[in-house]
């Protein structure tokens, strides 16, 4: 199994803030060598190897990971709680999925 | 089969992953009686802001209009004493649902009781109000709210029906009614002057949209809804979009 993390720099070159929780709950748990491969999506850079992958696979956030077996079959997780526990196995907090689910949908802000 | 399927023809249905069409919007009303033929257990959402529309319109359909309103514990006191009110006038029990306790004050004692402003609203709105609603979605199978394209550029797309991919599983569908998605707010105030609604008094000194007292203001004749909420942020430090390829949307676990 591959593991690809597709991380985001924003149009005017600043860090995407979730990416950078998502790599630091990686790094903090110590899964980060479970990751292969993290590849940037640069917005200014249509060409950059992240954006390319998101293209291939139309996938239209991020961070994303693409989990690819021996067999070539490719899974594309988007939210980070699912692969954590689908694919490393671990539990995230309540609270933390709830971080997730509010930065995947955030027209939910204003309920 | 859940509602939105049996619908979805009809109101051009989109999940929250697929651009809205909607093409034939259904009258509020209309869209409320349907939803309380449909479930079983069904929540309405009430932000103790002008959408005490659906409130009013709910209780003349149904006797046994679930209500539930997410007390972060920073509302204003005027929202608190509207809420009250609104209780009152429609004989009605609201649900006010808190924060989990230990989450809340693990998050106060570690960033203090203002950390929004300098770390983003996403902490605090997630232990005050995306983790009460999601503890409190798992007891139904359709849940109504406010929203309305008009309200954010966040909420462009939001059909009248969808099915809701952030709070229900595939083992527990959740269906989530927006029956305002196509008014204006113009219309929302039509229908509470029409209909004698109570509303909000901080509407009257300015507060277009209402939310926690920190994280809201009043705002000028000019000004979109949005420029009175969380107006520290730039806009791009809310979405999680990649801009810039020419992608559809993502089609993923
Ligand atoms: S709106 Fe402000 S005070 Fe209310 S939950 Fe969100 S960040 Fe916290």
């Amino acid at each position: 199994m591959k593991i690809t993390l597709v991380k985001k720099i924003l149009a005017d070159g600043s860090p995407c803030q979730k990416c950078a929780d998502v790599l630091a709950r990686l790094q903090s748990s110590g899964q980060m060598d479970r990751i292969d491969a993290v590849l940037v999506a640069d917005e200014r850079d249509p060409q950059s190897p992240g954006m390319l992958l998101a293209e291939r696979l139309q996938v239209s956030r991020a961070p994303f990971f693409l989990v690819t077996t021996e067999t070539g079959a490719e899974t594309v997780y988007t939210v980070y709680f699912k692969f954590a526990r689908e694919v490393l196995n671990t539990s995230i907090s309540q609270s933390q999925q709830a971080a997730e689910i509010l930065n995947d949908n955030p027209d939910l802000d204003y309920i | 089969m859940p509602f939105h399927k049996l619908v979805a023809p009809l109101l051009g249905l989109a999940s929250s992953s697929t651009k809205s069409v909607n093409p034939m919007p259904i009258e509020p009303d209309n869209l409320l009686k349907q939803a309380f033929a449909s479930h079983g257990r069904l929540a309405l959402s009430f932000s103790g802001a002008e959408d005490v529309v659906l409130i009013d319109m709910a209780c003349q359909l149904s006797d046994a209009v679930e209500v539930f309103c997410l007390d972060t514990g920073r509302l204003h006191p005027e929202t608190y004493r509207y809420i009250d009110q609104v209780r009152n006038h429609y004989g009605i029990e609201i649900d006010l649902l808190s924060p989990d306790a230990v989450d809340l004050a693990a998050m106060v004692k570690a960033k203090g009781l203002f950390s929004f402003y300098t770390d983003g609203h996403q902490q605090c709105c997630s232990v005050r109000k995306i983790a009460p609603l999601r503890r409190h979605l798992v007891h139904y199978d359709a849940w109504i709210t406010g929203q309305r394209r008009d309200q954010s550029p966040t909420r462009a797309d939001v059909p009248q029906v969808q099915p809701d991919e952030a709070f229900g599983t595939p083992e527990r569908p959740l269906t989530k009614y927006n029956p305002l998605a196509q008014w204006r707010s113009a219309d929302v105030w039509q229908y509470i002057r029409d209909h004698g609604v109570p509303y909000n008094p901080l509407h009257d000194q300015g507060y277009q949209s209402i939310g926690c007292e920190p994280c809201t203001r009043p705002i000028g004749p000019n000004q979109h809804e949005r420029a009175g909420r969380w107006w520290w942020e730039a806009a791009t430090q809310r979405e999680c979009g990649l801009h810039g390829a020419n992608l559809l949307p993502v089609k993923a676990l």
